[in-house]
This record gives C-alpha cells, sequence and structure tokens, in this order.
C-alpha cells in the first residue's frame, strides 16, 4: 500500500518551497544573461561562495532563531566581537591561529549563553534582548579593539576564508581533487536518498515515482558536479565551502531529525501547546540562542579572515542579511516554518543579486533597493499564499 | 460497587489554587478508581478546568495532597504527569499546526533511534493508534492546520494512547464537535474504560456526561457541590447542585462519604 506521489501532487503541496529554488535558478538565469555569462564564470563562481559563507553560516543559526519565534538582531555586533577577541590574540600577542578561532568560538557561546538566559529564563522578547546585544557587544568590540583596526592576520589563519585544497591529484587546469570530493558527495547523497526512500517504503510512508525521483538526484548531481568543475577551473575547493557544506549537512539534521529541532518547530508554532505537551520550552529556547551566538562566532573567525582584519564597525547590518535570506527562504514571520536549505538559498538569492549588480555596474544605492523590494516580495507572496491556503480549506 | 474499600487510581485531597485573589480551587476532593468515569461537571468558572490543569501537572497546587495508587506524589510539570501516567486531552487544543498529525501524537515524547528522531516507527505507530480509534484523517503526515476541528479533536484523543497511560483527563472533548464525531468520541472514552484506565472527564453537556460517566463530581465556585452516581441520580438533583440551588449539605456530604 505505498503511496506514491505524482510529480503535479509535490510541486503543488510544496509551492512555497520549491518556488524559492525556482526562484534562484530564475534570478541566476537572468544575471547570467545580464552579465554575458560572467556570473557563472569560474572565477566569480568562486567568489560569491568566498563573499557569501559568512551571511549563510548566520543564516543557519538565524534560521532556528525565526523558526523558535525569536528574532537574533545581535549577530552582525557578535561577529564584529569574536573577530576582535581573535585578532588580539592572534596579532597582538601572537598566539597560533587556532587559538584565535577557539578564543572566538568560546566567546560566541559566553554570548549565547547570556542572551539565552534573559529570553528564556527571564523572558524579556528576544527583539529586546538582541537589541540590547547589539548595541552592547559593538561596545564591547570597540573596548577590545581600542578604538583601532587590527590587521593583518598570519597566513594560516587568512587561509579560513581564503584557502583552498587543491593539487593533492593535479590535473590539468582543472583541480582534480576538487572534482573527487564533489563526486563523493553527490555519491553520498545518493546513497542516503536511495536508503531514506527504502526505508520510507518499508513503512508504508509517501513516496515520489521512481522517474521523479531519479531525475531529481540526476539534477542534483549535475548542478553540484557543474558547480564543482568550474570551482575546478579557478583555485580549487575553498576550505569555506567544506565548512558551509559540514554546517548545512548538520543543521539540516538537527532540525528534521533531532528531538530539539521538532520541538524549536512546536514552540514556533504554538508556545501553549508545546508547553502543555511537556516540552521543555525554557531550555529549547535558551539553546536555540547558545547555537546562534556559536554560529556568530563562526562567521565571525571567517569574516576576520576573509577581511585579513578586525575592525571596530565589522558585520555592520550582517544580522538585516541573515534576517533576509531566511524570510526570502521560506521563514515565516510568525514562527514554526522554515528550512535550513531555504534559509542558504534566500541566501545565495541574496548573494546572486547583489554580486551581479555589482558585475553590472548598478549603483550600490539601486542595489539596495532592489535588495529590499525583493524582500518585501517575498514575504508578500508567503502571506498570499497561506491565505490561498486558508481559503481553501 | 463504588464503595468497595479498593485503592483509588487517582485521588485528590483539599486541593486549593488561587490567582491573587480568586480562589479557583478551595479543599476540592476527587477521587477516580480504574475502570471508572468520573465527570467533573460545573458552571463556567467553576474551577473544572484548572482542577484538570493541577491533574496534568500544568499548575501547581497551593495546597492539598495528590495520591497515585495511594501515594502521595507531586506534579511539577506536564512531563512528570506523564511519568505518573496521567495523560491530558486540553481544552484550547494543545497541538501546533505547523507540524504534522504524527509529530503532533508524540509531541514531547518522541521515539528516537540513537541521537535522531525515529520517523518511521512513529508513523506507523501513528496510524495504528488512529486505526484502533477508527478515527478519519487523510494522512498523518497532513499539517494540523488542515484539518477541521473535528478532525483536530480526533489527533488530540489519539495523543492520549501514546505511552500507555493509566489516567486520562479530558477537558470538554466535545464542545467544538458535530454530533456524529461526538458519538465517536463517547465509543472511545468507553473503550479507556474498558482497558481499565481511569477518565476524567469534564463537560457542559449533561447528556455527554450521563451517557458515559459512573460518577458525577459537581464543582461550584471552586468547591465541591455535590457527589451523584450517575446511574441513579436525577438530572435535577445535578443541575441544582451545578447553579446552587442546593449547596453541600448534611445529606448531600452523608452521599459523597459512601461513594469513596
Amino acid at each position: 500500500m505505498t503511496a506514491v506521489a505524482g510529480f503535479k501532487d509535490l510541486f503543488t503541496r510544496n509551492l512555497r518551497q520549491s518556488g524559492i529554488f525556482i526562484a534562484f535558478v530564475a534570478i541566476v538565469g537572468l544575471f547570467t544573461i545580464l552579465t554575458d555569462g560572467t556570473l557563472l564564470s569560474p572565477g566569480n563562481v568562486t567568489n560569491i561562495v568566498l563573499q557569501y559563507s559568512y551571511i549563510l553560516i548566520l543564516a543557519i543559526g538565524m534560521l532556528i532563531v525565526i523558526v523558535g519565534g525569536h528574532i537574533d538582531l545581535s549577530v552582525g555586533s557578535v561577529v564584529a566581537l569574536t573577530g576582535a577577541v581573535s585578532a588580539v590574540l592572534v596579532i597582538k600577542n601572537g598566539q597560533p591561529w587556532w587559538v584565535g578561532v577557539l578564543a572566538a568560538l568560546a566567546v560566541g557561546l559566553v554570548v549565547g549563553c547570556w542572551q539565552g538566559f534573559w529570553v528564556a529564563y527571564v523572558g524579556i522578547p528576544a527583539f529586546i534582548v538582541t537589541l540590547a546585544g547589539m548595541l552592547l557587544f559593538r561596545g564591547m568590540t570597540y573596548q577590545v579593539l581600542d578604538n583601532v583596526s587590527l590587521s593583518p592576520f598570519p597566513h594560516e589563519y587568512q587561509k579560513i576564508a581564503g584557502g583552498f585544497l587543491n593539487g593533492f591529484l593535479g590535473g590539468q587546469g582543472i583541480d582534480v581533487f576538487t572534482l573527487v570530493i564533489a563526486a563523493v558527495a553527490v555519491v553520498g547523497y545518493v546513497v542516503s536518498q536511495f536508503r531514506q526512500r527504502a526505508g520510507r517504503v518499508k513503512y508504508q510512508q509517501v513516496v515520489e515515482s521512481m522517474p521523479i525521483f531519479l531525475t531529481k538526484l540526476v539534477l542534483v548531481a549535475v548542478v553540484v558536479m557543474a558547480f564543482a568543475y568550474q570551482l575546478a577551473r579557478s583555485r580549487g575547493l575553498p576550505i569555506v565551502l567544506i565548512i558551509l557544506g559540514v554546517l548545512i549537512m548538520v543543521y539540516t539534521v538537527v532540525t528534521t531529525k533531532t528531538v530539539f529541532g521538532r520541538h524549536v518547530y512546536a514552540i514556533g508554532g504554538n508556545l501553549s501547546a508545546a508547553q502543555l505537551s511537556g516540552v521543555k520550552v525554557q531550555k529549547v529556547n535558551f539553546w536555540i540562542f547558545v547555537n546562534m551566538g556559536f554560529l556568530a562566532a563562526v562567521a565571525g573567525a571567517v569574516y576576520s579572515s576573509r577581511s585579513n582584519s578586525a575592525q571596530p564597525g565589522a558585520g555592520n547590518m550582517f544580522e538585516l542579511d541573515a534576517i533576509a535570506a531566511c524570510f526570502i527562504g521560506g521563514a515565516s514571520t510568525t514562527g514554526g516554518v522554515g528550512r535550513v536549505t531555504g534559509a542558504v538559498v534566500g541566501g545565495l538569492i541574496m548573494g546572486v543579486m547583489s554580486n551581479g549588480m555589482q558585475l553590472m555596474g548598478v549603483d550600490q544605492s539601486v542595489q539596495q533597493m532592489v535588495k529590499g523590494l525583493v524582500l518585501l516580495l517575498a514575504v508578500a507572496f508567503d502571506i498570499y499564499n497561506k491565505r490561498r491556503a486558508g481559503a481553501a480549506r | 460497587m463504588s464503595a468497595s474499600p479498593r485503592v483509588p487510581l487517582l485521588s485528590l485531597r483539599q486541593i486549593s489554587k488561587r490567582f491573587g485573589a480568586v480562589e479557583a480551587l478551595v479543599g476540592v476532593d476527587v477521587d477516580v478508581h480504574a475502570h471508572e468515569v468520573v465527570a467533573l461537571v460545573g458552571d463556567n468558572g467553576a474551577g473544572k478546568s484548572t482542577l484538570a490543569k493541577v491533574i496534568s501537572g500544568v499548575l501547581v497546587p497551593d495546597s492539598g495532597i495528590i495520591e497515585i495508587d495511594g501515594e502521595e506524589q507531586t506534579i511539577p510539570s506536564p512531563s512528570a504527569a506523564h511519568a505518573l501516567g496521567i495523560a491530558t486531552v486540553f481544552q484550547d487544543l494543545a497541538l501546533a499546526g505547523n507540524l504534522d498529525v504524527t509529530s503532533n501524537i508524540f509531541l514531547g515524547r518522541e521515539l528516537t533511534d540513537g541521537m535522531l528522531l525515529d520517523d518511521g516507527k512513529m508513523e506507523q505507530m501513528a496510524r495504528q493508534i488512529l486505526r484502533d480509534l477508527t478515527l478519519r484523517i487523510p494522512s498523518v503526515r497532513t499539517p494540523l492546520a488542515e484539518l477541521s476541528a473535528g478532525q483536530r479533536q480526533a489527533v488530540a484523543i489519539a495523543r492520549t494512547l501514546i505511552g500507555s497511560p493509566r489516567i486520562v483527563v479530558l477537558d470538554e472533548p466535545t464542545a467544538a464537535l458535530s454530533v456524529a464525531q461526538t458519538a465517536e468520541v463517547l465509543t472511545y472514552i468507553e473503550r479507556l474504560r474498558d482497558l481499565g484506565l481511569g477518565v476524567i472527564l469534564i463537560s457542559h453537556n449533561m447528556n455527554d456526561v450521563r451517557a458515559v460517566s459512573d460518577k458525577i463530581v459537581v464543582l461550584r465556585h471552586g468547591r465541591n457541590n455535590g457527589s451523584f452516581d450517575a446511574a441513579t441520580a436525577s438530572y435535577e438533583s445535578i443541575l441544582a447542585a451545578i447553579t446552587g440551588a442546593t449547596t453541600l449539605s448534611e445529606s448531600l456530604m452523608r452521599h459523597t462519604a459512601a461513594m469513596r
């Protein structure tokens, strides 16, 4: 009695989710044409990954915060603070790069505990707590840096965001190592998808029909390999892409396959229901913010490495980019809805748009206006969909 | 039968709870035995839902004793109540509209396989439970927001069967239901009794109450105002206790004592 869902069924049911991928493909296509293909050139693909990695890292944490029904306005300041602490240790005190990174992560966790405490146990709305945090941690950054920028980082530290893994297996102008890693990732994805499908069939759950399933796998494989090929033709596999890939995988599992993730969705969906059902709401809220602090610290390390400096004003407005990425990626403003992959694609849409407009030489002011309108339209689309779903019931 | 000396499954003694100046419950006594449906009735604001929340660990009483199998217990949280074998269906449906049927049934007590959720097993069990109760739900993967009020109530009731509870508290389970759905819920309550559970049914609807309950406990202004044997008590006498036409007189006191 295994039910098989048809393509149309899948498409209409997940219009919100498939919509974001279609929008992404459309935007990539549009800017590829507008920039005469420069957008997808090897160098630029690499550049997009490097340039928006820290926003994507923040968006992953922000998605969990937003699904839980909160908001975090402090992440930009936390990025600056963690980068500053790392810089003081590495640049001023000559510590090795990993001491700086570990210190940044520790600071991020402490910041997360601090905000989590006020939100979860004192019950102050996250908007207020993190607004206070935005000022507090920005001020601390100035203190830590003594109002001056620190640079440059030693070579090893710069590799976090600027390093590449390549040349291990040689290749003529095309890095074989990058392609091998991508192939391994694709094979891993295909195997896990087949195992998942077998499991679902065993439990008599609904699965897609075989042709659709295979088409999906082939499409993913082609896109990943094409992407890897472009990277391989440029400088190889960026280290930051590996960090990002691991984070995306880990947090997809955390949000969809763990009790913690399930409880975050329950809290965002219906707080009192979660409480009455025995969900430990305070504990979950606390860890949501600890996790956000941790990811903000990762982004802080990556950003300081990429900019090769720690500046008092670093990370300004990052929180808004991360929040926008989540909403463009299908997260609901009322909480309870959203996916990690959606937020990442939402972030990439912002990244591709900025990058594309930069390549076209569009004025900074116009770029801002376009991004603002895209955010507005994305949320309007979300609300329109919800109304339609409500009316259909 | 009700005068037998067996130990009640759940025994509430002199439970009091106040919210600021409001006395929600004052010295309330209730006993529930296995194989018994106890109906809690009373006017709006009589304290029925407050009592349900005390039993299910949502509220902690200011004073009073809760005994389960004759042993004194405290129920500081919903998960503690669940650990003691108490399952509750709340009036304001404790369901998350964004989660699917399976996730709602298992919310707060998810099955895990190592570190990860065992979705397949949960889905299978959810389907089994819905089939056992002959509840009609389109699919266990449907988000709750897409179900009708009756279907949501069905899911809320299905929730109680997880983790084999011994005491089930149903707070106005039929309030939002059609006649046919109400009949189904009442059948389900009888099935719970046949399984040997103690059931506390909170309801406004005297027809429902008299159809399934063994004992009827009346609350008025947060106090006990009579306890009746459902088989023999007249409709008028229960109504009189609810509206306050009769108070907890000497004769009723004796009646209550005899019921224990």
